[in-house]
């Protein structure tokens, strides 16, 4: 690498690496995962507190701000403790399932739902106010007085309808899963922050022009997210 | 058989009982107005009737069926809110088309139903725009085609003007009414506002606390209001308490002076308390025509309303209002001037406590 010499040689040399390629695509593919169960959880839950459990609101907004209060050390060494060993039936011997450490499949589950813990405050308090912009109650009575059944209900009203916070929340839990490096080391998964983190003990310009690259990602991901919702934050404006 | 039948409703949440005893049979083609002030319990029934609620008592019937336990997606009822409750991902012709699609019908059918729809109220050029670019009037509207769309049994207004200004209000609750008796369908309309009631309804249900005070036509409720709730919530009423006088001619006093009125106070006896109202509007000067009661009094203030003058005037400690119609040519007594006035024993209405 040249010294005091202005050249794109750094990225050159960090994507040439296969290990960057794959690392990345690992996390992106981890990231896609947590997002998907992240929604699956989190749009439920806060639709039915807004629509039937107004009263358990303060409960659950704690319960997800609990990443913030508790490390992610913690969590990692929580998760391993448990499932490290198989899950067996009370007073018996009976294998249930296989510990989720010694598997594949089994730590990427783990890891997932880690990402899922911690990716919590984001998307619960972005859908949470994407959905107290838009009268759920309301909207879901009109489309129960039509026929609609809560699965029609969800798809096609409330989750279009909260779309700037879906994604608002999806690229927050995107920006969390591909800089971690806590979850990732501890469990041994090839994801992109341990990558990222070795590289950055042995060489000095390729992690800076990776970082870099997170960011034009991160501005294009916003970018994306401008275009995608500009319609309805018109909508929302209009009044 | 009424066509719907609400029998002997009652919710109650937790400690509260919202509605109470409510009973109402709804012909074919009615429009019937839930009429009362915030907390009666007038959209707690409403919402009983969509499904949203369940009661906790009675029973609820449609057309025969019996629909108290049914869920609301599976009741064949349209409703409009105040908020319009437009979905806003979704053009206007696709809210209006939203009901025909989650009943599967053909796409031919639902773009030839949603014209028809946007034809009725008169926005067919509006399908391809979203709620956000129309006024509220026009999202009303819109609301009303949606609700309307799958033809359904029922259709339910939760006071769906109140977010309106005072002129556009006027206007579509004329156009409501229009639609409503054009498709003979069957609805109830929940209001705050008396004038809104009076104005759209075939009949109107005034609530207090959770149950009917009094069922009429709009005509019934205003001119001879049941109970001293229903008079003093329509319209502006004096209302005293008098002392029976002579039970055998309808005679009663208040304060000083005596009155007479058309309705029986045989049941009761000398001495007995009652409560009796008159209308501002039933009122007179002497001068103009002397009719069967006459009031000495003295002018007390005069509002003038636009259409009409307020005069006030006193007997005594008792104050009492009375409306004149407005006329160029209108000439009042001044204010402290003793002048008689005067009203029919028609007037003179006993109200049930």
């Amino acid at each position: 690498m040249d010294r005091d010499t202005l050249s794109l040689k750094a990225y050159q040399s960090a994507f040439s690496d296969p290990q960057f390629l794959k690392t990345f695509l690992y996390s992106m593919f981890l990231a896609a995962m947590t997002i998907l169960v992240s929604i699956a959880l989190v749009v439920p839950t806060a639709y039915w507190i807004r629509l039937r459990l107004p009263q358990a609101r303060r409960i659950v907004e704690f319960i997800t701000l609990m990443p913030f209060v508790v490390p992610a050390i913690i969590l990692v060494f929580g998760l391993i403790r448990i499932y490290s060993s198989p899950f067996e039936i009370p007073f018996t011997s009976i294998v249930l399932i296989q510990p989720l450490t010694n598997f594949k499949v089994g730590t990427n589950i783990l890891i997932i739902g880690g990402y899922t813990v911690l990716g919590l405050p984001y998307m619960y308090r972005s859908v949470d106010t994407g959905m107290r912009t838009v009268d759920v109650r309301t909207l879901t009575e009109a489309a129960q007085s039509m026929g609609a059944n809560w699965g029609t209900i969800i798809t096609r009203i409330i989750l279009p309808n909260v779309r700037t916070a879906l994604l608002s929340g999806a690229l927050l839990t995107f920006a969390i899963v591909v800089g971690e490096v806590v979850l990732a080391s501890f469990l041994g998964i090839p994801a992109f922050g341990p990558y990222l983190f070795l590289l950055g003990q042995h060489r000095a310009y390729e992690p800076a022009a990776l970082a870099f690259t997170t960011f034009l990602l991160t501005w294009a991901a916003m970018g994306i997210i401008q275009l995608i919702t500009g319609g309805q934050s018109q909508a929302a404006g209009a009044h | 058989m009424a066509y719907l039948e609400l029998n002997n409703i009652s919710k109650v949440f937790g400690k509260t009982t919202a509605v109470e005893d409510f009973d109402l049979q709804v012909e074919k083609g009615e429009l019937v107005s839930f009429l009362g002030p915030s907390g009666c319990g007038k959209t707690t029934t409403l919402r009983m009737v969509a499904g949203f609620e369940i009661p906790t008592g009675g029973t609820i019937a449609i057309n025969g069926i019996n629909v108290t336990n049914k869920a609301p997606n599976q009741r064949d009822v349209g409703m409009i809110f105040q908020s319009y409750a437009l979905f806003p991902n979704l053009t206007v012709a696709g809210n209006v088309g939203f009901g025909l699609k989650i009943a599967k019908k053909p796409s031919d059918e639902i773009h030839k139903r949603v014209a028809e729809m946007l034809e009725l109220i008169h926005m067919p050029e509006y399908g391809n725009r979203y709620p956000y670019q129309l006024s509220g009037g026009q999202q009303q509207r819109v609301a009303l085609a949606r609700a309307l769309a799958l033809s359904p049994d029922v259709l339910l207004l939760d006071e769906p003007l109140s977010a309106l200004d005072a002129k556009i209000r006027v206007s579509l609750r004329a156009e409501i009414r229009s639609i409503q008796q054009e498709l003979g369908i069957t609805a109830i309309y929940v209001t705050h506002d008396q004038e809104e009631a009076l104005s759209i309804s075939d009949r109107i249900v005034v609530m207090y606390n959770g149950h009917i005070e009094q069922i009429g036509s709009p005509f019934q409720v205003y001119n001879f209001p049941e109970t001293a709730f229903v008079a003093s919530f329509i319209g502006t009423l004096n209302a005293f308490d008098a002392e029976v006088v002579d039970p055998q001619a309808n005679t009663i006093r208040i304060g000083g002076i005596q009155l007479n009125t058309e309705e029986s106070l045989q049941e009761h006896k000398i001495g007995d308390k009652v409560m009796i109202a008159i209308r501002p509007e039933r009122l007179s000067f002497s001068s103009d025509l002397k009719k069967a009661n006459l009031i000495n009094s003295q002018i007390e203030n005069i509002t003038f309303l636009g259409s009409i003058v307020r005069v006030e005037v006193v007997i005594g400690d008792i104050h009492m209002f009375m409306d004149t119609f407005n006329n160029p040519f209108l000439e009042l007594p001044k204010i402290g001037e003793k002048v008689e006035i005067t009203c029919s024993r028609q007037a003179v209405i006993i109200l049930n406590h």
